[in-house]
């Protein structure tokens, strides 16, 4: 056992996962940005770089020259703990995503559980914030946030569970290879259903619209960051937009065969479905008003949930008929 | 039903009341069929007759003569056309009158504007305090004898003023907040993303449930009705235009067929066409600025862009004919400041197929949303009876089922030659006042295609007129986006008007969001703030 390449090993893969986070993040808000442009008539940036791609860079730069303000009021140390508390978690989450054939920082076997845990672990930096503030909207934008975490992680966990039904493993690589033959949306008649369920959970659980209402800018000002500036309000940014990153890596894992493809390396495969889901999750965002609190909730426990168990049901059925008749 | 049997409340005046004193007037020129004086006492019998036969209450303002104040009544019936001015005498030592604000819910504001601008007292009225002033002001603006000397708006008093609001802030707060309760107070506003303007709404929350919430304005508060007094009519043209900025040119309208009733002219035909014309084009770009903001508010970002897509095109329009683009200042007495320019048609032509177009995606994108419907469906009820206690009126109105449009109601310049409906909707929750005003965009159009078809040529000016409006009271009232806009002018025959009261919509209607609160979420109140289609310049005015 050798400390020493072990301990370069893991400054390694942090600072190229630190850096592809960062430098990701800025192409996803531009990406965003231009699709929302497009879908509203308009150009969105185009001065700074080609086609402004250089815009979100300027903008980060202004963010991190801009004065970090302190609420009066504020609790001191846990308000500046919050955006750490909500960024760290999802910069670990990179440490099990498999990016191609033997490409994983660590291939722990029960990667599927730790990868929505640490994703999971950010709402309490979200809550951290909101009740630091000392804040009446963003305390508001705090709770509504736990509420929603709560209530969407279980038809996630369920409607994913089907895929581990079906590969029989909780490791994230062999989830990944088990899906050579076909993508899991496609083998069985219970998985489109579950990504289904899979995507609106993951769009609940990153805060995106129509389910963005911790930080619904039109009731809560800006909801759980309200008070939040400079480099603090750009980390909760940055984590916010990982968490895409990081659910539709899964979801392209999971259900689209990871980085399995021809003709490219994985890695290219595995960005290229990532980003197809993103753009589909940023097409949600600009079409939908936004939900009520209630509603929300309603659409967690009454809909997505049962169909999640059923759907959880079908599967074994399918999956022991398999066995008797093959 | 024979006649006879039919209750009215003239022959209830003479008969019953037995007012002081007693005048029949000429609707056409005064607006109002009679108008009666009645002691202080007998005003709340008065009030509850008026809302046994269906009236409700427009107006109620004050005028400051020499001898005495004279508080001023307007009821206006909602199902035919009949209006009548009740007035008050309050003298200067007494400077008390009884309150009507448990008879008619809209009464409390009005009562409280009288207060904040006369100094005038009101019996029994359940929180007479300042609305448009802050709460520490020691001035009484509408009083003749305020001639708005250094003490009154000095820089040094106005930062005292404002110092006092900001405490004000904490005064308000019904109980301490930092006691551990489970309900608590929000300020929503003045500085909110979601209160179009700098409207305070303070929220009284149990968790996020709603227990009661108040409206408080004022902060946009500029004194037109002071600054029209001291200048003379011509100069009042571009306050107008400052009311309400969204739908700017039906308060060109209001003020132009106010002055024209009183002076008794009527504007050459081309002049009303045009009117018409970029009077319903203004109204569509109202209603399409709302809807965007509307959606902004429940969270949809892309219809923003569509809506002020659409209302861009009709900016330039107005633009190219008025040389402004949001405060317009383009009617005249009898005429037009100019005549349109003549590749103006063939825009308007070319945009109304673009735009039918367009209702339809906006059909397909909003009405048709699940998601939308879940939000609006059954929210911020408005019952009949509260929306006319509240004397709300335009698509509000329209939207709790009665069917109230004062360009069929009380028809003026040539809206009575055009064919359009008047879109109705019976649930009175947020939905159905979407709905309406969707339905008045299409209706809109209607009026447009034939303005476009048979507008004539001719003259867009009157010539010279008089300088002064004869003496004499005046009401007269137009149909804005926002609902009915009125004005009730007092001429002493000089050339400054006496007094003028602008009745805006938005005052009422945002007043009975008092009714609508109650029960809601956070997230509802601002779907019902933003259902209601307030301007907040036209209600501080």
């Amino acid at each position: 056992m050798t400390i020493l390449p072990e301990v370069l090993r893991i400054v390694l893969w942090g600072t190229v996962a630190i850096l592809f986070v960062s430098v990701n993040a800025l192409f996803l808000v531009w990406m965003e940005r231009k699709v929302s442009a497009r879908i509203q008539l308009r150009q969105g940036p185009l001065h700074v770089g080609f086609q402004g791609l250089l815009q979100t860079l300027a903008d980060a730069v202004k963010l991190i020259s801009k004065e970090l303000v302190f609420p009066n009021q504020a609790d001191k140390y846990l308000y500046a703990l919050a955006p750490m508390a909500v960024f760290a978690p999802v910069i670990c989450a990179f440490i099990i995503l498999p990016v191609g054939r033997d490409l994983i920082i660590r291939d722990l076997n029960i990667g599927f559980l730790l990868v929505f845990s640490l994703t999971n672990i950010g709402f309490i930096g979200i809550f951290i914030a909101g009740w630091s503030s000392n804040n009446k909207y963003a305390l508001l934008g705090s709770m509504r946030a736990v509420a929603q975490n709560i209530s969407y992680e279980i038809p996630l966990l369920l409607s994913t569970m089907v895929i581990v039904m079906a590969a029989g493993t909780l490791k994230l690589s062999e989830i990944v290879l088990a899906q050579s033959k076909g993508w899991f949306i496609t083998s069985q008649i219970t998985h489109p259903v579950a990504f289904v369920i899979f995507l609106c959970s993951a769009l609940a659980e990153a805060n995106r619209a129509p389910f963005d209402i911790p930080e619904a800018e039109s009731e809560l000002v800006a909801g759980f960051h309200t008070e939040y500036s400079g480099m603090r309000f750009a980390l909760f940014f940055l984590g916010e937009y990982t968490a895409i990153f990081i659910s539709s890596t899964i979801g392209a894992s999971l259900f689209l065969g990871g980085w399995q493809g021809p003709w490219m390396p994985g890695v290219f495969w595995l960005l290229l479905k990532t980003y197809a889901i993103v753009f589909v999750i940023m097409w949600i965002r600009w079409t939908f008003p936004r939900l009520r609190s209630d509603q929300l909730m309603a659409f967690a426990w009454k809909i997505l949930i049962p169909f999640a168990i059923v759907n959880i049901f079908i599967t074994a059925l399918v999956l022991q008929f398999q066995k008797v008749l093959l | 039903m024979p006649i006879a049997a039919e209750k009215n409340i003239k022959n209830w005046f003479l008969e019953t009341l037995k007012p002081d004193e007693f005048a029949e007037k000429d609707p056409k020129k005064t607006g109002i069929s009679f108008e009666a004086i009645i002691p202080q006492n007998k005003i709340r019998d008065a009030a509850k007759e008026y809302l046994a036969q269906d009236y409700f209450l427009e107006s109620l303002t004050a005028v400051d003569f020499a001898e005495c104040f004279e508080v001023v009544y307007h009821f206006s019936k909602w199902n035919a056309l009949d209006r009548s001015c009740v007035k008050i005498l309050v003298t200067k030592e007494e400077n008390k009158t009884p309150s009507i604000s448990s008879i008619y819910k809209s009464a409390n504001w009005f009562e409280r504007e009288v207060y904040d601008l006369f100094g005038i007292q009101f019996i029994d009225h359940p929180n007479l305090k300042r609305i448009l002033l802050p709460e520490s002001a020691e001035i009484f603006p509408l009083l003749k004898s305020f001639k708005g000397e250094p003490a009154g708006s000095d820089v040094t008093q106005s930062m005292k003023l404002i110092g006092e609001d900001a405490e004000g802030f904490e005064i308000t707060y019904p109980k301490s907040v930092t006691e551990h309760n489970k309900d608590y107070y929000l300020n929503l506003g003045p500085q909110h993303p979601s209160t179009h303007g700098v409207l305070r709404v303070l929220l009284h929350l149990s968790g996020e449930r709603v227990l009661d919430g108040e409206p408080i304005i004022g902060y946009s508060h500029r004194h037109h009705e002071k600054m029209m007094e001291i200048q003379n009519y011509l100069a009042c043209w571009p306050n107008m235009g400052r009311l309400d900025y969204v739908g700017a040119m039906s308060y060109n309208f209001g003020y132009a067929v106010a002055i024209e009733k009183a002076m008794g002219i009527t504007p050459p035909p081309r002049v009303e066409y045009i009117r018409v014309l970029t009077t319903e084009l203004n109204r569509i770009a109202s209603h399409l600025l709302w809807m965007g903001t509307f959606l902004l508010d429940l969270g949809a970002f892309t219809p923003f862009f569509y809506c002020f897509d659409d209302r861009e095109k009709i900016l330039d329009m107005l633009e190219m004919v008025t040389g402004e683009r949001l405060t317009y200042n383009y009617f005249r007495f009898g005429g037009l400041d100019k005549d349109i320019p003549a590749e103006m048609i063939p825009l308007v032509k070319q945009f109304m197929p673009e735009f039918k177009k367009r209702l339809r995606d906006y059909d397909a994108l909003i009405t048709k949303n699940v998601i939308f419907r879940h939000r609006t469906n059954g929210l911020g009820l408005l019952t009949r009876e509260s929306a006319l206690s509240y004397g709300v009126t335009g698509p509000c109105l329209r939207g709790s089922g009665i069917s109230f449009d004062l360009r069929r109601h009380e028809p003026y310049s040539i809206y009575p030659e055009l064919d359009f409906n008047i879109p109705t909707r019976t649930e009175g929750d947020v939905f159905a006042r979407y709905w309406v005003r969707t339905k008045e965009m299409e209706e809109s159009l209607k009026i447009i295609t034939q303005v476009i078809e048979k507008i004539p040529a001719g003259e867009v000016t009157l010539g010279k007129l008089p300088k002064n409006v004869p003496k004499g009271e005046y009401y007269s009232a137009v149909e804005a986006a926002r609902g009915s806009f009125g004005i009730y002018l007092v001429s002493d025959g000089t050339l400054n008007p006496y007094r003028i009261k602008l009745r805006t919509p938005s005052f009422s209607n945002l007043n009975s969001i008092i009714d609508m609160l109650p029960g809601c979420l956070v997230s509802d109140v601002i779907a019902v703030l933003g259902s209601i289609d307030i301007v907040l310049p036209e209600i501080d005015r």
